[in-house]
């Protein structure tokens, strides 16, 4: 028997304001005419609910790009979820703010790009961070969960001691140290966000020393990236073990990045239930369970701790999905990730940082732009 | 450490949930699910109940003593504060 999923991931649109170069979304995107309508996502939540999922995270592309999102957070609330708004915060008032927390919302997860504005603008492609400042202090004056969300990466870890004394001024109960995950936008970013050893290491220490300093006060968790870990990371808790993500069209997928893997077909909650998807669809079973495992790892005692790791990072680093995630210092394919860090880790930096930035679904989108950086004081 | 006229409730993004038929706590990261006596201290921090009433109410039940009640409880509100689970 299955056990049940606790958390759902909704991304409720793919619009967004925001053109940050890490984004997970995928890089062929829905535009707004095939988006699942508020009826359609009120029937997931209740199911979600049914099938034992606690957690509803609220996501996007900019989640408060859709109108109906007071509707949205009502229907989980009322379905018994937590609700969860990650944000950019483009697009929230005070009184949509209010209207949201009457809806019963229970957490919001605010992103920065960085601390020193014009460099975060850079990162966003689009100048929100004042905003989200301001809004930050709106925010604390609600009683919901409050998490402050930071994603790191080789332009700006540099300065993360400052960062952190940033986000603590925000007063969040939890701030969350996010190294940029290689899919989606970030895959292809990848040679300017990967950070070197040695920003990696300081990272570690940084965030151990504000961990110890500010604990009792603001709760910090920090995910590392894996490409320097010793063994890799246990995607989403394991290919169908704990969460569902439903994308904006509501096709139901076991991750973010699935849709890479040749030959996943995804069903849509637009024609079967969560629950059978959950349990019998071929998206969620490939890969359920230790059948599909190649050597080293089905013999490995591991398997049952890291689930061999991610399925599409093993596919865009090595073209095979079910090949042990080559992060991992036993898989047979590890040297590719090694030579990677090799190339990644010298301290010298490109004088052009030149960004494919996210587009939006919404509007033309921008393929490519860049900012020399000798010319970019914020990033001295 | 919580005082006696504390009022211990839950801290901001944490509320009562079910999973199943188990009352547990929810909240940003996960949940807890609490039984016996931990689920009776939670369930009394509302915000209204002060740390002696809740000490009180217990020794009641439990017929203890009440200072070792007082410095287990006081122990276990602390160690939820720490998680940010409760606030006072």
């Amino acid at each position: 028997m299955t056990s049940n999923p606790l958390a759902l991931i909704a991304e409720i649109t793919h619009r967004c304001p925001l053109h940050c170069v890490y984004c997970s979304n995928p890089l062929q995107m829905m535009g707004v005419e095939s988006e699942l309508p508020t009826e359609e996502w009120i029937r997931v939540f209740r199911e979600a609910a049914r099938l034992g999922i606690l957690h509803a995270h609220l996501t996007g592309g900019e989640p408060l790009a859709r109108a109906d999102l007071k509707e949205l957070v009502e229907a989980a609330h009322s379905a018994g979820l937590y609700s969860n708004l990650i944000t950019s915060g483009v697009g929230l008032s005070e009184s949509r703010l209010a209207a949201l927390v009457d809806a019963g919302l229970d957490h919001i997860q605010l992103s920065f790009q960085d601390s020193r504005e014009q460099s975060a603008n850079w990162i966003a492609g689009a100048k929100a961070h004042a905003h989200k400042v301001a809004l930050a202090e709106t925010i604390r004056r609600f009683r919901i969960a409050f998490t402050v969300n930071l994603v790191v990466h080789r332009q700006n870890l540099d300065h993360l001691e400052e960062m952190i004394a940033f986000a603590e001024q925000l007063r969040p109960h939890r701030m969350e140290i996010a190294h940029a995950q290689y899919y989606g936008w970030a895959l292809k970013n990848r040679d300017t966000l990967m950070p070197t050893r040695h920003q990696l290491e300081s990272c570690l220490q940084v965030v151990g020393e504000a961990q110890e300093r500010l604990s009792g006060r603001i709760r910090i968790d920090c995910v590392v990236p894996d490409y320097y870990a010793r063994y890799p990371k246990a995607c989403m808790g394991g290919w169908g073990r704990s969460v569902i993500l439903i994308n904006p069209g509501g096709e139901v997928l076991p991750c973010h990045a699935a849709g890479v893997i040749p030959g996943m077909q995804f069903d849509n909650v637009r024609e079967h239930s969560l629950e059978w998807i959950w349990q019998k669809s071929a998206a969620f079973q490939r890969f359920r369970g230790e059948q599909w495992m190649a050597e080293p790892c089905r013999s490995c005692e591991r398997r049952t701790v890291d689930f061999g790791g991610c399925r599409c990072q093993a596919f865009l680093l090595t073209g095979e999905s079910s090949a042990t995630d080559p992060v991992c210092t036993l898989a047979p394919t590890h040297h590719l990730v090694e030579s990677l860090q090799l190339e990644t880790d010298v301290e010298e930096r490109p004088e052009d940082v030149v960004w494919s930035y996210r587009m939006n679904p919404a509007q033309e989108g921008r393929h490519v732009n860049s900012r020399p950086r000798h010319l970019d004081p914020s990033s001295r | 450490m919580p005082l006696d006229s504390s009022q211990p409730r839950l801290a901001a993004g944490c509320r009562w949930g079910k999973d199943g038929e188990d009352r547990v706590v929810l909240f940003p990261e996960g949940m807890i699910r609490l039984q016996g006596t931990g689920q009776t201290v939670l369930e009394l921090c509302d915000g209204e109940h002060t740390l002696q009433e809740i000490v009180e109410s217990l020794s009641k039940r439990y017929k203890t003593d009440t200072a070792k009640i007082r410095d287990d409880v006081a122990t276990f509100l602390e160690a939820l504060r720490q998680k940010r689970v409760v606030d006072y």
